[in-house]
């Protein structure tokens, strides 16, 4: 479902360009799960960007359920990333001015696809029942994330794209925050893409890849 | 003796329920319909008309403020130097706002209403122009009102439009010589006359028809007339000063109630004959064919006077002309079977149309004998209510 | 709900977060719309008005007056009528209403009055007839009602009483007649006023006649200025002012959106993350700023009216002591006064908007907005403002240099242009002067840790507070300006008045009686001098050899006598002031500033003025300051105009004998001619009335200025109030490192009293051009006159301690928060 094929990324810096992707080729097929590992500045990022089609590749082609993203206007990127996809960030980018249960909801309201049910269930299952109506700043860390998987996974997308998931968390937090990922990625039956630089998170995965000097390889499990 | 009564009798009470304050043509909406404008209303509180026998002359060529409508009504058929015809008007009318009270309160306080109209009438040519004064009854008419008319010496006027005795005191009747003079308008659009009108014979009361209780009778209108006058003078139109002379009817009427309810307009003649013979004649229009009265008076050039009614006389429109948006009746055909007469009467031009507060149409006539259209004399004709 | 809702609902449950900002958004397009609409609604009140009295019956008429200055009565008006002069007669004079207030009474006679006048209009009842008769009818304005004590509902046909006791024939609202103005038949005007035959003018259509009858004088309508054009300068001030409140209050409103985006800036880019589309977002943003700037305009304009009315008498008060022209109290609003309120707040609102959405649009999904290139943006801005300052400061020059080339009492346009030009520049100099300041003071403090930060920290607060400093700017050299000129005139105004009253009492006997009195007076040995003084009306015909378009002006007499020479004010003379004065005697002429700067008049100019005899050609001899006269007026000497222009007497001036005592000799002639209150008058009476006139002049000038302050003041309290959490945070570190609260609460309030004093320094320098700029040129065009520039230290002061207290007041809310919160949270306080 998700189709890169040689792509190439350069950063214009004042120090001149940066080449970031030199020729990545990645496919991913629907329900698998995946691991992108890398040392810090290694374009790890960049590939999910384009992946999500936020940013577009300088060559190559990143295709996703076989369309051309690259071909795509923006507004039809945008209805891709809201219908398609769901994103997961390090810093988990909710939305300070909505409560616990209208973050978790935002998402598949855009998509125009909310089930109650499955919000419900996700309520539950991410151990935010009791605290729907809190503020994102009034939840630990370790509920935060949770709260952004949950708000990823709302629409049941067909590919869930996380960047450092767990970045923030301690060990403990991670591993439990990691494993509740997983379980509901498979429940919603999802694709999972994760970007890590930790070997514990990326083992549990289907596949591992690792991207050093702008190309892909393959990472020992 | 009503036709030119209710005429001007329309005109005064018309001015005062649709005049200046409302626009002019304006029907009186939502006003109860009495008669035409409201004539047909009741005159409490005014004087009664004393009855004809108690006419006394100079006395009753002044105004009677206790009565609710009076006039000096004066119409001329003239000629200038070239023989081409040409007509004039000036008329004085007063309405009473209300039975006068003693004293009245204040110099400036109104209870009688004065309007004047002017006219010149040559060919195309029609200028017309109308004033207003307010006048009080009690306190008379003394010279430092705007308007106003005193008995003796007889003088009538409206600002600078004057209508005057110049008879001497003690020779005779003082309408016997008049003179009248007007000026209206300014620059290229100014017109005007000053007229001296000397009568040939002597003044004529008219009688009173029968058409309701109201109005006929003891207490009724007075209505009187002079006219044998003999014109000459000046007028002055376009610009220019005309020598003039020809004949003039002065009309008097005052009274209070002055109209059925159901009428509605009217056409009236005054017409000069030839012999020096006179014609009045109007026709009141109703709804219906029997709401229309017809009457006039035959005067023989000696002053003597015969009342006609719908029996002596007929009066026929023959042809209508579209004036000022109007279908107004330009052709008539007039028969006295008694005095053999089948006239045709018809008007010199159709722009006669009178537009003041309450517009009218006012103009000369010829006057032609049916059969072999030799020519029988001229007069005025002034319809109302079309 | 619709994914788009989602979107738009997401974008504003920020506001529900921040309330504070939400308020303040509302409150600066409130307070923007509140004042625009206000002196809008004014303006359109008053214009109304003027309308009105400019379409009463005799505005466009001539006039013909006697010749002699005797007074018209009834015999005029027939005589000239029976003559064919189309004249009408107009009875006008004053009633008192049970309520004390006082109203025009003007009696016509509807039957030869020409014209459509607003008299013609249909709808009163019973019509002509009904005018004409007893009981008659009252003829007036709906709003002229409530000075009569009458509801609008049963006014129609109610006679309420007048103060002597007498009514009021029954009432005819007509919405056509100007306010405070009763029309009533002249028979029923002639019994309420008591004046029998006389009459105030006769008025004939114009240019019936070509020259007036032999006796009269003829006042062509177009030598009268309509009350338009008299007070249009009065009400270009008045907007000018609106504008400015309008401008400080979408300053506010920038601000606040400016704040609201750079906090949602994460928020935009995670909906964009999450699938709304870039110009989506651009749209909703749009959409809430309409939302917003529909209910703050509306609240503003509800509110403006109710300013309107609460600043209305004021303004009339202004208009009819200083231009005589009559203003309902009352608000009249017309449908596009509502309409073109609303359109000015919400374009303004666009307008200062504009700037967010073009950020928003341009806003990258990723690369989050670095601090440094955030930074890299302040700088370049300041590059741009101090330009644009340079700009406008060059604009000004080029005003100034246009306008001094131009005769005086030209150009009211371009010198509020050159107001607004400086105070432009000023505005716009004022952040890099601050960011300059700030660089060179932090260079200099390293020694002393916290100060540096202190003015770092500054530094870092300069993009947002800017605005708000602008905009207190502005408002304080406004402020400063107007209130030196208006503190100025007010003493030249005293000082004048001063000099003019010179005599111990005033008289203003009947004319009938004026000889009589004077002549008792002249047997009194407690009187020292008598100055008689006339008043006329001619005009101007040429000056020198030039004719000139045909100007009415006043005329005035005076007895120069040993009292009034030697303090009566002149501005310029043709050969000193001794000359003059005998001059004036001897039959030349002074004029007044007004008039002289508005024809280019100079002593040594002859003047050829129509009079009864002929024209007269009078030499000018002097220019004199006539401070509160919307008229140009040419001064003679009693005799003089007496003679020449057969001018009715005026009041009489009664100069006392050295130690002699003003109050038996008003109670001896009050008791002797029967004189009724209003007709003898002391000096400390008439400079009562006078100043009271003046304060209440400029009492809509003081309100409207302080007004624009406030909101001034409230910017800066919404700025600082919007950004005190953020504050917060930033002080958490120096907390953490040692520093007590107590400390921190004085660095900050330091840190914003050293930048309102820096503002308020700079508000002192621009406050002094934007007065020069008033009594230079704005006055000379909109009243006629000059004054010396005044410089007030005590008002300036003032300004400096009102930037201080309001900065101060503004800061003091955040920091007493500051003080109150546990020291924990303030670490607590994390980004989110």
């Amino acid at each position: 479902m998700l189709d890169i094929r040689q792509v190439h990324k350069a950063y214009a810096t004042p120090q001149g360009p940066l080449r970031v992707l030199a020729g990545v080729d990645l496919r991913l097929a629907a329900g698998e799960s995946l691991a992108l590992m890398g040392e810090s500045g290694s374009g790890k990022s960049t590939l999910l960007h384009l992946a999500a089609g936020l940013d577009l590749p300088d060559r190559g082609e990143v295709r996703l359920d076989d369309r051309a993203i690259s071909s795509l206007a923006e507004p039809q990127r945008a209805r891709l990333r809201r219908e398609r996809l769901g994103l997961v960030f390090q810093q988990f980018h909710l939305v300070p001015s909505l409560d616990v249960l209208d973050n978790l909801r935002l998402q598949a309201r855009l998509a125009g696809r909310e089930s109650p049910d499955w919000t419900a269930r996700l309520v539950a299952r991410l151990g935010l029942a009791g605290r729907e109506r809190h503020y994102p700043e009034q939840l630990s860390g370790g509920q935060q994330q949770r709260l952004a998987i949950g708000r990823a996974l709302a629409p049941r997308p067909a590919l869930l794209l996380a960047d450092e998931p767990t970045g923030n968390l301690d060990e403990t937090t991670a591993g439990e925050v990691l494993a509740l990922l997983l379980d509901l990625v498979r429940e919603a039956g999802s694709a999972l893409l994760v970007v890590t630089h930790s070997p514990r998170v990326a083992a549990p995965l289907d596949r591992r890849l690792r991207l050093s000097h702008g190309r892909l390889g393959e990472a020992p499990p | 003796m009503r036709g030119r009564a209710l005429a001007v009798t329309w005109l005064v009470a018309g001015w005062l329920v649709t005049g200046l304050l409302v626009g002019c043509e304006r029907d009186p909406a939502g006003e109860p319909r009495a008669g035409f404008a409201g004539l047909g209303t009741d005159a409490g509180g005014f004087t009664p008309v004393a009855p004809e026998a108690a006419l006394r002359f100079p006395e009753d060529h002044g105004p009677h403020p206790g009565t609710r409508l009076e006039w000096w009504y004066l119409t001329a058929n003239l000629r200038d130097a070239e023989g081409a015809p040409l007509g004039i008007q000036w008329t004085l009318f007063r309405r009473a706002l209300r039975p006068p009270t003693a004293p009245a309160a204040g110099a400036w306080a109104a209870d009688q209403l004065w309007m004047a109209h002017v006219a010149v009438s040559r060919g195309a040519d029609h200028r017309v122009a109308e004033r207003f004064a307010r006048g009080a009854g009690q306190g008379g008419a003394d010279e430092a009102r705007q308007a106003g008319v005193i008995a003796d010496p007889f003088r009538a006027w409206l600002d600078d439009w004057r209508l005057e005795s110049r008879v001497e005191a003690g020779t005779g009747d003082a309408l016997d010589r008049l003179e009248v003079s007007a000026e209206a308008g300014r620059g290229e659009a100014a017109f005007g006359y000053r007229l001296t009108l000397d009568a040939q014979g002597p003044l004529v009361l008219h009688g009173k028809p029968a058409f309701g209780e109201a109005a006929a009778g003891a207490g009724g209108p007075i209505y009187l007339s002079q006219p044998f006058y003999r014109v000459t003078g000046t007028v002055t139109l376009g610009g220019e000063r005309l020598s003039v002379s020809g004949r003039a009817w002065l009309d008097r009427e005052w009274g209070n109630q002055l109209m059925a309810p159901w009428h509605h307009g009217w056409d009236w003649f005054s017409l000069h004959l030839a012999g020096g013979r006179k014609l009045m004649v109007y026709r009141l229009r109703g709804e219906a064919a029997t709401d229309t009265t017809l009457f006039g008076s035959w005067i023989a050039a000696d002053g003597e006077t015969r009342a006609l009614d719908g029996e002596a006389l007929s009066l026929t429109p023959l042809a209508t002309r579209s004036v000022a948006g109007r279908e107004l009746p330009l052709r008539w055909r007039l028969t006295l079977p008694e005095q053999g007469l089948d006239l045709e009467v018809s008007a010199r031009h159709p722009n006669r149309w009178m537009s003041t507060s309450v517009p009218y149409w006012e103009g000369a006539v010829t006057v032609r004998d049916r059969d072999d259209g030799a020519a029988r004399g001229e007069g005025y004709l002034e319809m109302t209510g079309y | 709900m619709s994914p788009l809702g989602v979107a738009l609902a997401t974008l504003l449950s920020h506001y529900r977060r921040h309330p504070g900002q939400l308020a303040m958004l509302l409150l600066g397009l409130w307070v923007a719309g509140a004042l625009w609409s206000g002196v809008q609604a004014i303006n359109a009140s008053a214009r109304d008005s003027y309308a009105r009295a400019e379409a009463l019956f005799d505005a466009d008429l001539d006039r013909l007056t006697p010749g002699d200055g005797r007074p018209l009565d009834r015999r005029d008006f027939v005589t000239l009528r029976r003559a064919g002069l189309p004249v009408s007669p107009i009875l006008e004079g004053e009633v008192t209403t049970a309520s004390g207030e006082r109203l025009t009474l003007i009696g016509i006679d509807p039957l030869t009055l020409p014209g459509d006048s607003a008299f013609a209009s249909p709808g009163a009842d019973g019509g002509l007839e009904a005018f004409l008769a007893p009981p008659w009818r009252t003829r007036l304005a709906p709003e002229t009602l409530a000075a009569l004590g009458q509801a609008r509902r049963a006014a129609p046909g109610a006679t309420p009483a007048l103060a002597g006791g007498q009514r009021l024939p029954p009432l005819a609202p007509t919405p056509a007649l100007p306010p405070n103005t009763l029309v009533m038949d002249i028979a029923a005007a002639a019994r309420l006023l008591e004046r029998g035959d006389g009459l105030s003018r006769l008025v004939v259509p114009a240019d019936t006649l070509a020259t007036a009858p032999p006796g009269y004088r003829l006042v062509r309508a177009e030598q009268r200025l309509a009350p338009g054009e008299l007070t249009a300068s009065f009400h270009l001030s008045l907007t000018a002012m609106a504008l400015l409140a309008l401008i400080v209050g979408l300053f506010i409103v920038q601000a606040a959106l400016g704040l609201a985006l750079e906090q949602r800036l994460g928020l935009l880019r995670t909906l964009r993350a999450l699938g709304v589309p870039g110009r989506t977002l651009v749209g909703l943003l749009a959409g809430e700023l309409v939302l917003l700037g529909l209910a703050g305009a509306l609240a503003g304009i509800a509110s403006g009216v109710g300013l309107a009315s609460a600043l209305l008498p004021d303004v009339a008060a202004t208009l009819s002591s200083l231009y005589g022209a009559e203003v309902g109290r009352t608000l009249r609003l017309p449908w596009h006064y509502w309409l073109g309120g609303l359109g000015v707040v919400l374009g303004g609102l666009l307008l200062a908007g504009s700037g967010v959405l073009w950020r928003a649009a341009r806003l990258p999904v990723l690369g989050l907005g670095q601090a440094q290139a955030w930074r890299a943006g302040f700088q370049r801005q300041l590059r741009r403002q101090a330009l644009g300052g340079a700009a406008s400061a060059l604009a000004a020059l080029g005003l100034w240099a246009w306008l001094a080339v131009r005769p005086p009492g030209e150009g009211l346009l371009a010198a509020f242009g050159l107001v607004a030009a400086l105070l432009l520049a000023g505005a716009l100099w004022l952040p890099p002067l601050l960011a300059a300041a700030l660089d060179g003071l932090g260079r200099r403090m390293h020694r002393r840790p916290l100060l540096q930060w202190a003015l770092a920290d500054l530094q870092l607060q300069l993009p947002r507070l800017a605005l708000a400093m602008m905009a207190l700017l502005i408002a304080l050299s406004a402020n400063l300006g107007v209130g030196s000129m208006v503190g100025g005139f007010r003493l030249t105004f005293l000082d004048w008045l001063d000099q003019r009253l010179v005599a111990d009492l005033y008289l203003r006997p009947p004319p009938a009686r004026l000889d009589e009195i004077d002549a008792w007076l002249a047997e009194r040995p407690e009187v020292a001098e008598r100055l008689a003084t006339a008043g006329g009306e001619t005009t101007l015909l040429a000056i020198g050899d030039a004719e000139t378009p045909r100007q009415s002006v006043a005329l005035f007499g005076i007895t120069p006598g040993d009292a009034v020479r030697p303090g009566w004010p002149l501005k310029a003379t043709l050969a000193g002031r001794e000359a003059a004065w005998r001059e004036l005697a001897g039959g030349a002429a002074f004029v007044n500033e007004q008039l002289a700067i508005a024809r280019g008049i100079a002593p040594g100019d002859r003047l050829t003025l129509a009079a009864p005899g002929g024209d007269e050609r009078l030499l000018v001899v002097a220019v004199y300051p006539d401070y509160g006269n919307p008229r140009g007026e040419v001064l003679l000497a009693t005799p003089q105009l007496r003679r020449r222009f057969q001018a009715p007497p005026g009041s009489l001036g009664i100069v006392l004998a050295d130690g002699a005592a003003a109050k038996p000799l008003a109670a001896a002639l009050r008791s002797r001619f029967a004189l009724d209150a209003t007709a003898l008058r002391d000096q400390r009476q008439v400079k009562r009335l006078a100043t009271g006139i003046f304060e209440r002049t400029f009492a809509i000038t003081r309100a409207l200025n302080a007004l624009t302050l406030a909101v001034a003041a409230l910017a800066l309290l919404a700025t600082l109030l919007a950004q005190a959490r953020e504050r917060r945070r930033r002080l958490a570190p120096l907390w953490a490192l040692g520093v007590p609260r107590g400390r921190l609460v004085r660095v900050q309030l330091a840190q914003l009293g050293a930048a309102a004093l820096a503002t308020g320094l700079l508000a002192l320098p621009l406050g002094l051009a934007v007065s020069a700029c008033l009594v230079d040129t704005i006055n000379v065009a909109a009243f006629g006159w000059r004054l010396p520039l005044h410089v007030f230290p005590g008002e300036m002061l003032l300004t400096l301690a009102t930037a201080l207290g309001a900065a101060l007041l503004a800061a003091a809310l955040p920091s007493l928060t500051l003080w109150r919160t546990p020291p924990r949270a303030l670490l607590a306080e994390e980004a989110p």
